[in-house]
């Protein structure tokens, strides 16, 4: 007992195993930014982004589903803020939803043998992964400002924070939306488009 | 075309493997060694064990000419084994890295090697005659990351490496006394030690999996983790590329590549089995697999009897657990088994299935 009572003591005093040693040596890795490995993005206007969202959704009231699913795709605003970025999630989430479940995969395979079509649907692709994160952290995360240390609050992916439940009934509808084109653009892009979600530094 | 000829070894994952220029002898690296197999008659027969690294040992390669092999491991170090009549003898190379030796390369000279590593440095070994001693030079600037794989350009001095910070790049690795002064080229004049000719960034950013040089050396491609392949045009020394055309898959990634000529590479990776690509300056495509599915051969007349008889013994009726592939896992690397200028014959590949395919290209 007296032994274990002092090494505890012994390794809160030194504790020099939670020493961050990356932040210590200036050649290390974690001391450089990552945001220099590639070309920086034109800043995009809330304004802009607003107005590409009207035309987008004034061709989907006129019946031209894909024309509005490629404008939106082709119109993501990697060089916005957040504010910028969720607002253009809102738009394409509306032309997704907008879109009949019987056009979803003929749409996809003429997007995909069009000119720049592959690249449309990688970026469809994110766009469905941050609609889905984005739906769990609405639900999870609690008005206030969420603390550093809680599992729960690290952004939806973590394993503590249990599975994501649907706040309600719209919550659930949307997530139902996503995942059927999710498995459509599986279908269409192959699973190299899931990877490339992952690796891609342009992030929507 | 003649069926591959396909040699499992062992059931372990096989890191990398080499053939020697007679191809009597196949080096393999598994765990912690390096095992010599000999050819007998159609198979391979285990000959010889070189056992010298203390941790997984990640590249293998054998010179064609002088026959030393070349081994490095996640132990730090890059070991040289010389053949003599009693068996190889290794000797130990002053890498001065301080973390996991990920691949290792001798250059088409047989008077240098590269060696990749974690600690963000290409160490460019050769041997120093008054000390009789391996010696490294580090290329160290502008990676900033893992360094995953190298390939040598056919003049022996330039270099291109593939970095987990998504880029490939090319440097110069000329070595005063050891490397003949090389003629300018597409990728630059003069040409000292660390130059970097040429850096690359795709549009989707993976990791680098697989570098390699054209035969002429006048272009460059590169597999990376979003599933993509990109070939580079150099146009001479601080002019932009001619042409970077980068080819998104469906697939899974590339691991390994090699040209077959000018106009055609061969990759493989985690959908374990080998892909062919054909094209130009102009633009490159997917042109299909090189395996022939032509459907199971072995499907036998399915009776009703049978058909019950599998429900009950296994639950279900078709036998799922072998890929249509001939390789069963991720195919690791993908080397020139037989060509001539440049152009292909057979291509061997390995992989985490621990097999060993030698495939007609």
């Amino acid at each position: 007992m007296s032994i274990m009572q002092h090494h505890s003591d012994a390794s809160l005093l030194e504790n020099w195993r939670t020493i961050n040693i990356d932040a210590l040596d200036p050649e290390s890795s974690s001391n450089f930014d990552t945001s220099t490995l590639h070309p920086a993005f034109a800043p995009v206007d809330e304004n802009e982004i607003r107005t590409l969202g009207q035309q987008v959704r004034q061709l989907l009231r006129s019946g031209d589903a894909e024309g509005a699913l490629r404008g939106a795709l082709e119109g993501a605003p990697y060089g916005g803020d957040e504010a910028v970025k969720d607002l253009h999630l809102q738009t394409v989430t509306e032309v997704l939803q907008g879109i009949k479940a019987s056009e979803m995969s003929p749409m996809l395979k003429r997007i995909f043998t069009s000119e720049g079509g592959g690249e449309a649907l990688d970026v469809l692709m994110k766009y469905l992964y941050k609609g889905m994160a984005s739906s769990t952290t609405r639900s999870v995360t609690s008005p206030t400002k969420p603390s550093m240390l809680s599992p729960q609050m690290t952004g939806g992916f973590s394993q503590m924070g249990g599975r994501p439940t649907p706040r309600n009934e719209n919550d659930g509808a949307a997530m139902s939306v996503l995942l059927s084109w999710h498995e459509k653009v599986v279908e269409v892009a192959g699973l190299g488009c899931v990877g490339r979600c992952m690796s891609d530094w342009r992030k929507v | 075309m003649a069926p591959p000829e396909v040699h499992q070894l062992f059931h372990r994952p096989i890191a990398d493997h080499s053939f020697s220029a007679d191809k009597q002898t196949l080096a393999v690296a598994r765990d912690t060694s390096v095992e010599l197999y000999g050819r007998t008659g159609s198979g391979f027969a285990l000959k010889d064990e070189l056992k010298g690294h203390d941790k997984t040992v990640t590249s293998v390669d054998i010179a064609l000419e002088s026959g030393r092999i070349v081994t490095c491991s996640q132990d730090r170090n890059a070991l040289v084994w010389e053949p003599s009549p009693t068996g190889y003898k290794p000797t130990l190379v002053l890498l001065r890295i301080n973390r996991a030796a990920t691949f290792v390369r001798w250059s088409p000279s047989e008077t240098k090697f590269a060696v990749g590593s974690g600690a963000r440095v290409i160490a460019i070994c050769y041997f120093e005659e008054e000390n009789d001693w391996w010696v490294s030079k580090h290329l160290k600037k502008p990676i900033r990351s893992t360094i995953t794989t190298v390939a040598w350009h056919p003049n022996s001095v330039l270099l291109a490496a593939g970095s987990t910070d998504a880029h490939a790049r090319v440097f110069s690795s000329f070595i005063k006394g050891v490397d003949a002064r090389p003629d300018p080229g597409v990728w630059g004049e003069r040409l000292p030690f660390n130059t970097v000719c040429g850096e690359y960034l795709n549009n989707s950013a993976g990791w680098v999996h697989a570098v390699s040089f054209s035969p002429s050396g006048d272009a460059l491609a590169f597999a990376a983790h979003d599933s993509s392949i990109t070939v580079v045009y150099p146009n001479g020394a601080d002019q932009p590329p001619k042409a970077v055309i980068s080819v998104s898959t469906q697939l899974l990634p590339f691991m390994s590549l090699i040209w077959n000529g000018e106009a055609e590479i061969i990759a493989a990776g985690y959908d374990c089995e080998a892909y062919r690509f054909k094209g130009n300056e102009g633009g490159w495509q997917l042109t299909g697999s090189l395996e022939s599915k032509g459907g199971p051969a072995e499907e036998r007349e399915e009776s009703a009897f049978n058909m019950f008889k599998q429900m009950d013994l296994k639950g279900k009726t078709k036998d799922d657990t072998q890929l249509k592939t001939v390789h069963q896992n991720t195919i690791s690397t993908i080397r020139i088994y037989e060509g001539s200028n440049g152009a292909v014959q057979k291509f061997s590949t390995s992989g985490v299935d621990g097999r060993i395919v030698i495939w007609n290209s």
